[in-house]
């Protein structure tokens, strides 16, 4: 039995019944973030009340899939199990054009290229049938 | 809120040396260190009427134990009206004291015995604590799907800052070589030998930009307090260490949500711990920062208010926080030196302040110590809180 054998399975979202149709939406290569009906602001991650006015009246609308990063790191070693066989990836975190933030891998980059506030666009990363992951690679 | 400056105190401590101790259960830590605690306070077991436990990482089994109780009955408590653990991961030294005031304050309890043990030394393996630190803590939805964990926590709180302070890596280094030098200071700190910034330059790449010799590492451990009322408390010990003020903001439950990474709560929580206690960031003669990295040391020094914003990486670089040092910080050798036991990181760091203020510090007292302050946090940083202790009520 080789390591990548015994290496566990990487980890799926554990979805928030409210958030499924974001994952069902990235399933079909779509970035949707929810919106508030009542006060008009975008929300991510998705919640069953809206955070800023406790409505209840959220919506989904399509995201521009544009954004930037606001701060990166390559994980070189000590990931964990399931992400051993990924080293080096990079973990970071997106501040999305509409104003909102989101942790995410980037990809299809030079490690050694990366910058805070360096523009970013949505990629889709297939993980298993149920779920795929939004990712962001450098705008080019 | 109501201003309850000096109404509190800790008025004991006890603490096992941080180690790998493959044989010993975890519950000898937490009896000898509450032993100590109750001898150190110059009362009588019997008179301690309220247990705040708070919880075990290692074992979920242990750790319900000790939330059912299992102290009182092995330490033989009789007059015990509840048992009740408090637990915020590494912020919970500071919420179980700030629980265990507004008892005292109310009349609820008299005698509060606060008790923590962790084995993540020896009761997990090296990659069990990181996958341990790659969930707890960290959303199941957003954020463990994309490979974070504890080093990429830290990580990307230092890239940010670095970016927009332009503290450089040696200045980071800077801040375990201080620490270092105090543990070799602390009998119960893990290492003790000394360490340059050129050492931990070298160490390996964990997640850029932040190295291993950056990170704290976990050990076994355990550690205790005991608090009462300010009146009582100058009955009971000479030089007691009064709770003067209090303060914290909780900012985020996922990392990413946190608006900024580079400040967190601390300004806010710095804010109301020195306006309750009556002083100001000046008047503190030691500062027992949260340490997990370096990172967190820096931010949490500046954002209280001990220095300006991006001079904290210079300021460790000069020695001011170090033994002799004007400023003298994490004086216990913090989670980066004496080593990291779960929520015991900050208990450490609580004790210490205690230490200092009660006048038993060792060869690492702090001359002429009136005022310490304390800070401490859980999970990804996201409920900064700061605690200010005195030797006399201002
Ligand atoms: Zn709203």
């Amino acid at each position: 039995m080789t390591p990548n054998d015994v290496r566990p399975a990487k980890p799926v979202p554990v979805v928030a019944p409210w958030a499924r149709p974001f994952w069902d939406a990235a399933r079909e290569g779509r970035l949707i973030l929810q919106h508030c009906e009542d006060c008009d602001r975008v929300i991510h991650y998705p919640r069953m009340v809206c955070p800023h006015c406790s409505s209840t009246k959220l919506d989904w609308r399509a995201a521009s899939g544009r954004g930037t990063i606001y701060s990166f790191t390559v994980v070189q070693s000590n990931a964990p199990s399931a992400f051993a066989g990924d080293v080096p990836y990079v973990v970071a975190v997106i501040r999305l054009a509409e104003g909102v933030q989101m942790l995410s891998n980037i990809v299809e980059c030079d490690h050694d290229e990366l910058f805070c506030d360096q523009e970013v666009e949505v990629v889709f990363e297939h993980l298993d049938e149920e779920f795929t992951l939004p990712k962001f690679r450098p705008v080019r | 809120m109501a201003n309850n400056r000096g109404k509190s105190a800790i008025i004991g401590i006890g603490e096992v040396p941080t180690g790998r101790h493959s044989d010993q259960g975890a519950i000898s830590f937490a009896l000898e260190s509450a032993l100590m605690a109750i001898s150190d306070a110059g009362i009588d077991k019997s008179e301690i009427d309220f247990v705040i436990p708070t919880g075990s990482l290692f074992s979920s089994q242990f750790s319900n134990e000790l939330a059912t109780c299992r102290l009182v009955e092995e330490l033989g408590l009789k007059n015990v009206t509840s048992n009740c653990e408090v637990f915020s991961g590494g912020s919970s030294s500071t919420n179980a004291l700030r629980v265990a005031s507004a008892l005292i304050e109310t009349g609820r309890a008299r005698s509060i015995l606060f008790v923590h043990t962790d084995k993540l030394g020896t009761g997990v393996s090296a990659q069990g604590g990181i996958d341990l630190f790659s969930t707890a803590g960290i959303s199941m939805e957003w954020e463990v799907p994309y490979g974070q964990h504890y080093s990429t926590v830290a990580a990307l709180a230092t890239q940010r800052y670095q970016y927009e302070t332009g503290t450089t890596d040696e200045q980071l280094s800077a801040v375990c070589v201080s620490n270092r030098k105090w543990a070799e200071l602390n009998p119960n700190a893990f290492f003790r030998t000394p360490l340059t910034i050129e050492e931990v330059m070298n160490s390996k790449m964990l997640s850029t930009p932040l190295r291993a010799k950056q990170s704290n590492m976990l050990f076994d451990g355990g550690a205790a307090y005991v608090v009462t009322s300010g009146a009582r408390a100058r009955d009971l010990v000479e030089r007691p260490a009064y709770v003067l003020g209090e303060g914290g903001l909780v900012t985020h439950f996922a990392y990413h949500q946190e608006p900024d990474l580079t400040r967190f709560g601390w300004a806010q929580a710095g804010r109301q711990a020195f306006e309750e206690a009556g002083i100001t960031p000046g008047d503190i003669d030691v500062a027992e920062i949260y340490d997990s990295y370096p990172i967190y040391q820096l931010i949490a020094f500046e954002e209280i208010g001990l220095c300006a914003r991006g001079e904290a990486g210079a300021l460790h670089m000069s020695g001011a926080t170090a033994p002799g040092g004007t400023m003298p910080t994490t004086t216990d050798g913090g989670m980066l030196s004496k080593g990291h036991i779960g929520a015991g990181g900050s208990v450490s760091l609580l004790v210490e302040a205690v230490r200092q203020v009660m006048g038993k510090a060792g060869e690492r007292q702090v001359p002429d110590c009136r005022f310490a302050v304390e800070t401490a946090v859980g999970g990804t940083y996201m409920d900064a809180q700061v605690t200010v202790l005195g030797a006399e009520i201002p």
